[in-house]
């Protein structure tokens, strides 16, 4: 099978997929009610779409095209309520975080879904362990060969996305250390990590097509990559984020993605090199572990700095990006957090040290998210 | 010349032996039932019979007086349990729950009651049979749930509307019971007893709510000395209730649903109050048995399979109606219509205590319902088990 054309888009349009957990509100537990969650939302006339996932305690939802800050975050929110008011007819609770704190992955149950039922099988219990919640951004670029060097510009950000979004330090019922752990549930798949230093779409497409041949893929779904090129949509689609605590820190996220790319694109302030990604799997694992304390290596200078101050850095550097986007106010905040070390990680690491018992915490997690707190 | 210190021959291993000989017979043929894929309710209910007047006679209806108290216990703690499962503010934000219980409920009474009227049962047995086919067997549902350790919308919806049934069904049943009052002692009491019942169930309820919420400041339930000051609370208050002469089942109910209400916290102990609320199932399983004789079997076995018929329609019926527009499908509609089918040992304890106050009517009463548990303490646990299993929503075992 062959790539597909890569279509056109808006240059900088921004679509944003969140994954949720359903949970009881006896346990609060992950609960199989993705069907029953679908079926009210089916009646429900909202902006964007709402999905079934791999297993049925999670459900997708994501917004249509948008061109900012602003109408991602109202669309957000208008899917928060519409949801909420949904789970409060079914008696469950859904709540951001990037891993459910105490779920037993055995007690899974896969999606009635051919796709899904084909990836149980070929993965085994990798699938049911899939049960991560992220968040994805996508991009809209102008052409493919802008994508890719938007794609590799991005991977550089990978870090501050991670320490920014990092919300899933408890898997399993136990602490792992992790700021977010999710993504070690996904570097456990074969075909996950970074793309090839390929930077047009010429080269791109032969290599889809040596790949291919071996018979390994059949399209790009099969690519879990961190960030990875949307060629039916035309962008290229952010991964490693842990779904937010709330669709506002979602919201501000998806802002910050959108002024890096734009200060990538009209700037082009990078010369991408194969040497970039020397360094890449050494910061991400930083990033997962200590979040904003974690070290940064700069790819070009080989300069260490923690993650916090690499970021505040960066905010410096889209600034005014920022401004044309008209998120800097949503930006500002962000950075107001990193400069106290907060966030979602840090607010779930906090409840449960101060003697908050799992199931609590994922209830205070669920009234966080239903109740459309502000980040 | 020093007797005491040799054994009597035959040995007089006193009492307790043969009760522990019945409580592992009861609990391997549990255990077999579930190699089979069987609910072990199912297994235990067996038993019980097995070891009852019908067959080996171990146990007769005054073992079933004598225990009593441990038989009401359980039921309390499973009330209880189910009462926190109840969330009160799910059904205000969710009026179609609430229409299909209630509509769940009426059309099991009219059914039921239709049905016996008609082959001329005369209309006080009918009532009475009717109030007690209203409910579902709690102990039953909260064994299968956590054997299977089910959870999404039917079974929530399967534990809210059998807590609602099971408080129907005593009121129902303590009102017709009232309604006797008035024949025989004049209607003043026939107003007041109900009222009674009622009002201090109520009572009594806020009051163990209350203690539950006070003690919960003090010790956490999930830990080993928790769990021994909740059993102490509900321990006292079972003492209490007797006392006051109030059904051992509203009060630890309400208590429940009021505790959620207050807290919705997650009220978590170990499943279904650990190990020993696993015991204490079995040995209620066990007695219930006592209460079934060939005789009264046989002679209620017509009218009951009847009963068992109209009962099933009413329940199917009630959640078919309301279940789609309350936001289920039709099949698992139909799962919660066959998840309510399971009656035991809490409408056998009912129909006794009827017969207690009036032995004439009760011994009427009595084959009826005797022979609808017999069937739906076999059955229903597995109709139960296997809706469940359908509509996949249990997480051990067969998960896919």
């Amino acid at each position: 099978m062959s790539l597909e054309n890569f279509a056109s888009s808006r240059a900088l349009s921004l679509g944003v997929e969140l994954e949720l957990q359903l949970v009881s509100t006896h346990d609060y537990d992950l609960v199989a009610s993705a069907e029953d969650l679908l079926r009210v939302m089916a009646r429900k006339d909202v902006p964007g779409e709402v999905k079934p996932e791999m297993t049925c305690s999670m459900i997708e939802v994501s917004t249509g095209i948008c061109n900012d800050y602003a109408s991602v975050a109202a669309e957000l929110e208008s899917l928060r309520a519409a949801l909420t008011d949904a789970a409060r007819k079914l008696n469950i609770g859904i709540c951001g975080g990037g891993t459910h704190a105490f779920q037993d992955w055995s007690e899974r149950r896969i999606f009635d879904k051919p796709r899904f039922h084909y990836l149980s099988d070929l993965y085994g219990y990798l699938a049911k362990q899939f049960t991560v919640f992220g968040q994805h951004v996508h991009i809209g670029c102008p052409g493919p060969d802008a994508a890719l060097y938007l794609l590799h510009g991005m991977s550089r950000y990978i870090p501050h996305l991670i320490a920014l979004s990092a919300s899933s330090p408890y898997v399993q019922g136990k602490d792992t250390g992790f700021q977010s752990a999710r993504l070690n549930s996904v570097f456990a798949f074969p075909l996950s990590g970074r793309a090839p230093f390929v930077e047009t779409w010429q080269d791109f497409e032969a290599y889809f097509r040596k790949m291919s041949d071996t018979g390994v893929v059949q399209s790009m779904k099969d690519f879990y990559w961190d960030i990875r090129p949307k060629p039916e949509y035309g962008t290229i689609e952010v991964r490693v984020m842990d779904t937010p605590l709330t669709v506002g820190r979602a919201a501000a996220i998806a802002a910050y993605i959108q002024s890096i790319a734009r200060y990538l694109m009209i700037e082009r302030p990078i010369r991408l090199s194969e040497d970039d990604y020397l360094v890449y799997t050494f910061n991400r694992f930083q990033a997962c572990r200590f979040g904003f304390a974690g070290t940064y290596v700069h790819p070009e200078t080989h300069e260490h700095c923690t993650i916090a101050e690499e970021i505040e850095a960066s905010f410096a550097r889209i600034e005014q990006h920022a401004i044309e986007l008209g998120c800097d106010g949503a930006l500002g905040e962000l950075l107001r957090q990193v400069h106290e070390g907060r966030n979602d990680a840090a607010w779930l690491r906090e409840r449960h040290t101060g003697g908050e018992s799992l199931p609590e915490l994922v209830m205070d997690q669920c009234a966080r998210w239903m109740g459309g707190e502000a980040m | 010349m020093d007797l005491l210190i040799w054994p009597d021959w035959p040995l007089a291993p006193g009492a307790l032996f043969p009760v522990a000989v019945a409580l592992v017979l009861t609990a391997l043929v549990g255990e077999a039932g579930g190699r089979f894929g069987l609910p072990r309710v199912s297994g235990y209910a067996l038993a019980g019979l097995v070891l009852g007047p019908l067959v080996l006679g171990w146990f007769d209806t005054n073992d079933l007086a004598g225990h009593r108290l441990v038989i009401d216990f359980t039921i309390a703690l499973v009330l209880f349990e189910l009462g926190i499962r109840l969330d009160l503010r799910w059904l205000a934000a969710n009026r179609w729950v609430v229409a299909s219980s209630a509509g769940e409920i009426a059309l099991t009474f009219a059914l039921t009651f239709g049905a016996l009227w008609a082959v001329g049962t005369g209309a006080g047995v009918a009532l009475a049979v009717a109030a007690i086919a209203v409910g579902t067997s709690p102990v039953i549902l909260m064994h299968v749930t956590n054997e299977l350790r089910a959870s999404g919308q039917t079974t929530d919806r399967l534990l809210a509307l059998c807590a609602i049934n099971v408080a129907v069904s005593v009121i129902l049943l303590k009102l017709l019971v009232g309604a006797l009052h008035g024949v025989h002692s004049g209607w003043q009491l026939a107003l007041l007893h109900p009222l009674y019942l009622l009002l201090g169930s109520a009572l009594a309820g806020a009051v163990i709510a209350a203690a539950y919420l006070g003690l919960r400041r003090l010790v956490d339930p999930a830990t080993e000395q928790g769990l021994v000051a909740m059993i102490a609370l509900l321990l006292a208050a079972i003492a209490l209730l007797s006392a006051l002469r109030l059904p051992t089942a509203l009060a630890p109910l309400f208590a429940g649903a009021l505790i959620k209400w207050r807290d919705r916290r997650p009220h978590l102990w170990p499943q279904q109050f650990g190990s020993f609320g696993g015991v204490l199932v079995i040995v209620a399983f066990m007695l219930a048995g006592a209460a079934v004789t060939a005789g009264e079997l046989f002679a209620g076995a017509g009218i009951g399979l009847l009963t068992v018929l109209a009962r099933a329609a009413g329940k199917l019926g009630g959640a078919m109606a309301f279940g789609p527009p309350s936001g289920l499908d039709l099949r698992k509609s139909l799962a919660l219509g066959v998840g309510l089918m399971p009656l035991s040992v809490l409408a056998l304890l009912q129909a006794e205590d009827v017969r207690l106050l009036y032995p004439e009517f009760g011994a009427r009463l009595l084959p009826i319902v005797i022979a609808m548990t017999v069937v739906l303490g076999l059955l229903g646990p597995i109709a139960t088990r296997r809706a469940l299993i359908r509509v996949r929503e249990t997480r051990r075992g067969e998960t896919s």
